[in-house]
């Protein structure tokens, strides 16, 4: 009975402690308009949260942010940025590819702002209106298996005879291989890009839920080789586990290998406005992009002369898939009928 | 004027928190470009391949809901009314699953089977091989949600046959052995709980989404998923859900009109009556063995798989470091949500049980619906309500959260409070009423204190629930205030596999500290 009282009270004071502990971390928001900024990031938040501790601690500005990642399939902030745009709560979208950022101007959620610090990166990176601007890019690269004997070379070789079965991509209808796929429709044009897509289901080349998990799947052994974004080829590598980085179609007759650059965009009505421009310019700066270089995520500068590590190439040193991301975007919509058919066949 | 006051403010929450916010999807979905369409909704199964992941979602529900009632009886069976040794030990370990996201048991399982699980200590790679690439697809999904859902049949047959009259089971003993006992008279008197197990399970099948798409096997779930993530369309997203939340209303409204037809079979007991034990004789070892081999299989050895990759210990320094505030603030919202619903909870099992309000039926089936759409819908139609400027202390505060949770896990609390008011005599409270206690009175000190097992079992139930929630999190958590699963599904994403391991095991040890309180207290008693 003693014992039964004594471990009520234990529960009352541990709820206790609990209610105001959570009490305590919910209501501390800072009102100060200009020192708080909401930010909804995509880039994974293993990568994107050291940076925004760096700015809350250089700036004093308070940074509440929302995470999501492409193995969620950016569900969760993509579709809050298009629920809420009547009454915005982010003032910053932290995208981790141009596309979802095209999207939201064209739904009216995006507000333009040029910042000083995009001056020196390509146009090309950039919407000409200034809705979005890109930073620190991934390169889509072919990640393989060491054991394996010859070498893919070109996306190309998803489609060829020898790695039959032995391939895997992420679903297309997902993240940076949604982006990669209505690329080389633009690249290719309709037909050729129809054909290649029709030649990945004949080559059995399998389909997993993203481009992490299809990076382990050839670090396991279970696939050759595969499709996916530079970072998460680096990560394995940094890891230890037994695959190798190609950037694919790099001769001269090559098509480029697809860069996709992180964006950032200012929610139009943003409550926080000077807090939120003065976040913009904090990523687009070039400590943030050599800082992203060399974090796990390995991604490439787009301003010039940013120092990187060995296993990165610099951009100039790449041949490019030469792409408008905004025609991109608009393929990307368009193919989606034709994409939910031929995942949904596999 | 108390009573109507307290019973229609539980229902109107239940309306603001879930039925508004689904209403907004629903009228969404009936849109287009401004005008009123059915077109969403014929476009759901204008294509073969709509059939095809119906078909599948069915499939996935009912071998999951065939398995873990074949298993889930017996078990419950053994470890509720047999002498086996462990059995409160058993009943834990085997419940430990259903306290945590399903992916992260998918997640365990995989790393066992994966070419650096703990499995290819023991087996040959050629066996690892083709375990793992069986994973992939219907047979992982089965296994693992299986293997999640298992507790659910188990602890309804325990709970259950406490309530079986012993004196039946001993006359009829006097002719028959036990096996038959249990054929002809113990197992027909729970059969209603057994239903509405199986249904459960089955319900709970369809709207998962994490474990099919992570094993990527094609669900409808999956689906509305893909909907709301690759083309941004509610409308149609919400009408991809709408089929799977019918199925499911109308199998749990049937399970309700039936298992209220038999609920005279169930017979209350009074207190500190025993039930009957089993003795099994001889075969009480290799039972045990049996039982013990089945929750090793299952749950330690991926747990320990789990616990094996996170070895390191200076990783558990990390996530602490990294998801402390995530855990405080998840049990904080759990806490808050959990004591929310079972006052509601109590409130609308009244409700339903006296009729008490005209509405009482559409408070019963809202709750089931609520319980059945997937969390996607009901998030952005939280979105879609709340968050505008005369309600932004709700959206931009713990409350949206609270509330998402309220909705969602309504039906818990006030099905098991109502199971138990159903074992209370209405002479209970007449006896009250005419010695001149008023309704707030009889609530608080006859019903109360008479109902306290069942909404103790409500308040953990909830609270195991609202913690282990990833779906409804996701999408409305105010940005810094991020639930312990959220935090670690963000973080799956290129995060290193030993952090991954070690807040998977925070997690598990979470949900498991305040459940083994429960089942201490229980047992004592």
């Amino acid at each position: 009975m003693l014992a039964s009282k004594y471990v009520r009270i234990a529960l009352g004071a541990l709820f206790f402690a609990l209610f105001s502990a959570g009490l305590i971390s919910c209501t501390n928001k800072g009102h100060d308009s200009e020192k708080t900024v909401v930010v909804y990031v995509s880039e994974d938040q293993v990568f994107s949260e050291p940076i925004l501790k760096d700015f809350e601690k250089q700036t004093g500005i308070r940074v509440k942010a929302v995470y999501d990642t492409e193995e969620a399939k950016s569900t969760g902030v993509m579709n809050r940025l298009i629920a809420e745009k009547n009454n915005p709560q982010a003032d910053v979208y932290w995208a981790n590819e141009p596309i979802r950022a095209q999207v939201l101007k064209e739904k009216g959620i995006a507000a333009p702002y040029v910042s000083k610090n995009a001056e020196t990166i390509s146009d090309v990176f950039k919407d000409k209106e200034g809705y979005w601007t890109g930073f620190s890019a991934r390169a889509r690269v072919l990640i393989m298996n060491k054991e394996v004997d010859s070498e893919p070379k070109s996306i190309f070789d998803l489609a060829s005879p020898e790695w039959k079965g032995r391939a895997v991509i992420a679903n297309p209808l997902f993240g940076t291989t949604t982006s990669h796929v209505a690329a080389l429709f633009t690249v290719l044009g309709d037909e050729r890009a129809l054909a290649f897509m029709e030649s990945l289901t004949e080559n059995k080349v399998a389909i997993s839920t993203s481009n992490g998990e299809s990076a382990d799947l050839v670090a396991s052994g279970r696939y050759a080789f595969s499709l996916v974004d530079s970072d998460d080829a680096v990560n394995r590598i940094r890891q230890g586990r037994p695959v190798k980085m190609v950037y694919p179609d790099q001769g001269e007759r090559g098509i480029g290998c697809f860069i996709v650059p992180n964006v950032v965009v200012l929610i139009k009505g943003a409550r926080h406005p000077e807090a939120a421009r003065r976040l913009i310019d904090y990523l687009l700066s070039p400590q943030v992009e050599r800082k992203l270089a060399f974090a796990d995520c390995a991604q490439i500068p787009l301003h010039k002369g940013v120092e990187i590590p060995p296993e990165l190439k610099p951009l100039d040193k790449i041949n490019v898939m030469k792409v408008d991301y905004e025609k991109v975007a608009k393929k990307m919509l368009e193919i989606q009928p034709f994409l939910r058919k031929w995942a949904g066949l596999k | 004027m108390t009573k109507r006051l307290a019973l229609w403010a539980a229902a109107l929450v239940l309306f603001f928190s879930g039925v508004l916010p689904v209403l907004s999807m629903l009228h969404s979905s009936l849109l287009l470009e401004g005008h009123l369409s059915f077109s969403n909704y014929l476009n759901i199964f204008s294509s073969e391949r709509e059939w095809i992941l119906l078909k599948n979602s069915l499939t996935l529900a009912f071998l999951v809901s065939l398995i873990t009632l074949f298993l889930g009886v017996p078990l419950g069976l053994l470890l509720g009314k047999t002498d086996i040794p462990f059995k409160r030990q058993l009943s834990l370990i085997l419940c430990i699953p259903i306290l945590i996201p399903p992916y992260i048991v998918a997640v365990s399982v995989d790393n066992c089977l994966g070419q650096e699980g703990l499995l290819r200590l023991f087996l040959p790679a050629w066996v690892l091989s083709s375990l793992s690439s069986h994973y992939l697809g219907l047979g992982g999904s089965v296994f693992v949600l299986s293997t999640v859902y298992l507790p659910i049949p188990m602890l309804l047959t325990i709970s259950l046959l406490k309530n079986v009259n012993p004196a039946l089971e001993e006359a009829a003993r006097l002719s028959a052995k036990w096996p038959l006992v249990l054929k002809e008279i113990t197992l027909p008197i729970i059969r209603p709980g057994l239903i509405l197990s199986a249904i459960l399970v089955f319900v709970l099948c369809l709207g998962e989404f994490s474990v099919p798409s992570y094993l990527r096997y094609q669900v409808f779930s999956v689906e509305s998923f893909t909907q709301f993530s690759a083309v941004y369309d509610f409308g149609s997203a919400t009408a991809q859900s709408v089929p799977l939340a019918v199925v499911a209303l109308l199998l749990l409204v049937a399970e309700s009109l039936y298992s209220r037809k038999d609920l005279f079979l169930s017979t209350p007991l009074v207190s500190g009556t025993k039930t009957l034990e089993i003795a099994l004789g001889n075969s009480r070892p290799y039972l045990f063995i049996l039982v013990s081999a089945l929750a090793f299989l299952i749950v330690i050895l991926p747990l320990l798989s789990l616990f094996y990759s996170s070895l390191d210990f200076s990783v558990y320094k990390e996530a602490i470091k990294v998801a402390g505030d995530a855990l405080t603030r998840s049990f904080f919202y759990a806490f808050l949500a959990a004591s929310l619903l079972s006052i509601l909870g109590f409130l609308s099992a009244y409700t339903i049980k006296n009729r008490a309000i005209w509405c009482w039926r559409l408070v019963d089936m809202t709750s089931l619906f609520l319980f059945a759409i997937p969390g996607t819908v009901l998030g952005i139609g939280l979105i879609a309500t709340w968050n505008n400027p005369w309600t932004q202390f709700v959206y931009s505060s713990l409350l949206i959260i609270v509330f998402g949770y309220v909705a969602r896990y309504h039906v818990l609390s006030s099905r098991i409070i109502l199971s138990q008011l159903y074992l209370i005599s209405p002479s209970m409270e007449e006896a009250a009423q005419l010695a001149g206690a008023g309704w707030l009175s009889r609530m608080l000190f006859i019903l109360t204190p008479l109902s306290k097992r069942g909404i103790m079992a409500a308040w953990l139930c909830v609270f195991l629930f609202c913690l282990r929630d990833t779906d409804i999190s996701l999408i409305v958590y105010p940005p810094g205030c991020e639930t312990l699963p959220v935090r670690i599904f963000t973080l799956m994403a290129n995060g290193s596999p030993g952090l991954i391991s070690s807040l998977c095991m925070l997690m598990v040890v979470s949900v498991l500290v305040p459940a083994s309180i429960f089942w201490h207290l229980r047992w004592s008693r």
